[in-house]
């Protein structure tokens, strides 16, 4: 990278309209948008809004590579209201659906990623291939706490009665809080549920 | 030289010939790569928590034609005596160093395991995980590996990471001087003379390094 891009880039690196650019580089607002548009080409810059809605430019000093998207972008595309802000960039190369991203989810034993991927249960529609995923990682317990849960606050696919057999004693936390909300579900799946029905509200 | 879109689709294909679920973590090029702080690497540096995980990726990479070779010319002779220097493989021209356990003499810490940047999943017949480690991490393993280019790529980081964090990583270097790597503090401070000739370096901060010696 040659200098003068270096310090181009340095000076505007974070979040821009075309006016503030504009602004802190002293040219004109076509000239701005010459500019955006080669580093956009560059892979410096990435676009959000458009239409009605004001153009951000993101701007930054490495390259902004392409995506594919992971658990915190499924979740966040299924869930309409809770948002998750991910705290690491999760990429999955090859298969990923709602099926893995909720095995995924109750795999991070976060209470905010649990709740949210409750929405994840509209979107199954192979049961098989979640069931077979959570024997594997030995959560099937968690995930039929959960579609129980779930069920009492969406509509949500019914699944085959044989998945629903419970056969475990021992009892398993989804997350740290070791609470039986939902008591009914909590004693038939022996999970610890930790949300109840106030934190129900934000999905 | 590997590219980034070359790398994606050489894990992919070590994925497909994997025997069972592999987590790596990465840091140095391949690292860098991830970031976008660069568009190729010659070697692809990953780290193993134990011999388990490293075996199922030696298999698959044996299969693809990848050959081990001496680490001699790539390390330095104080590095080579180390028992935990990397087992190295190379085709053409593209090399892995697998390291487990240890980075040389220094070790994994539980931060650096939560603190990554990216998981980078490649789901094939198995699933290899790769965890990208923070540029922090990142800077102090390459001060530690001192080969050909790696001071060259600490400065990368520097001038292009706006929000590099020098006191998580002292903090960094410090815990791990009290853990037993005596090489970590002495690395650290000659990559900060270094680098002290193109970017500002507050003094405190070399104190902290004079500290942890």
């Amino acid at each position: 990278m040659d200098r003068k891009k270096y310090e181009l880039l340095w000076k505007l690196e974070g979040l821009h309209t075309v006016e503030t650019a504009a602004e802190k580089l002293g040219i004109t607002r076509q000239a701005t948008l010459n500019l955006l548009c080669r580093l956009k080409k560059e892979q410096h810059v990435t676009v959000s809004g458009g239409g009605r809605i004001k153009r951000i430019y993101k701007i930054t000093i490495r390259k902004q590579l392409p995506r594919v998207p992971g658990m915190f972008d499924i979740i966040n595309k299924y869930s309409p209201h809770m948002k998750l802000n991910p705290w690491y960039d999760h990429q999955v190369h090859g298969r990923y659906g709602p099926e893995e991203a909720l095995i995924d989810a109750i795999q991070t034993e976060n209470f905010r990623v649990i709740l949210a991927s409750l929405h994840l249960f509209k979107h199954i529609k192979n049961w098989p291939r979640l069931y077979r995923m959570a024997k594997e990682k030995n959560c099937w317990q968690k995930v039929g706490a959960l579609y129980d849960v779930a069920r009492l606050f969406m509509r949500v696919h019914q699944i085959g009665s044989r998945y629903l057999k419970v056969i475990t004693k021992k009892w398993v936390a989804l997350t740290q809080l070791r609470k039986k909300n939902f008591p009914e579900i909590a004693g038939r799946w022996k999970v610890y549920i930790p949300f109840n029905e106030h934190d129900m509200v934000e999905l | 030289m590997i590219t980034l879109p070359d790398q994606e689709q050489l894990f992919k294909i070590i994925s497909r010939n994997l025997s069972s679920d592999v987590t790596t973590y990465a840091f140095g090029g391949t690292a860098m790569m991830f970031y976008g702080y660069k568009g190729e690497t010659k070697d692809i540096d990953l780290f193993f928590e134990d011999e388990s995980q490293r075996k199922p990726l030696i298999q698959a990479i044996e299969s693809m034609g990848y050959a081990e070779f001496s680490p001699l010319r790539i390390y330095i002779p104080e590095k080579l005596r180390d028992p935990h220097r990397p087992k190295m493989f190379k085709r053409d021209d593209e090399r892995f160093d697998l390291f487990v356990k240890k980075i040389f003499k220094t070790v994994m810490s539980q931060r650096m395991k939560d603190d990554v940047y990216a998981v980078h999943e490649f789901k094939e017949n198995k699933r290899l995980t790769v965890k990208v480690l923070r540029t922090e991490i990142i800077v102090m393993l390459k001060a530690v590996t001192e080969r050909d280019k790696d001071f060259e790529d600490i400065l990368t980081i520097i001038k292009k990471d706006k929000n590099f964090n020098w006191d998580y990583f002292l903090d960094e270097v410090v815990w791990q001087s009290q853990n037993g790597d005596s090489w970590v503090a002495l690395d650290t401070e000659k990559m900060m003379k270094e680098l002290q000739e193109y970017v500002f370096i507050p003094e405190k901060h070399f104190k902290r390094v004079h500290g942890a010696v």
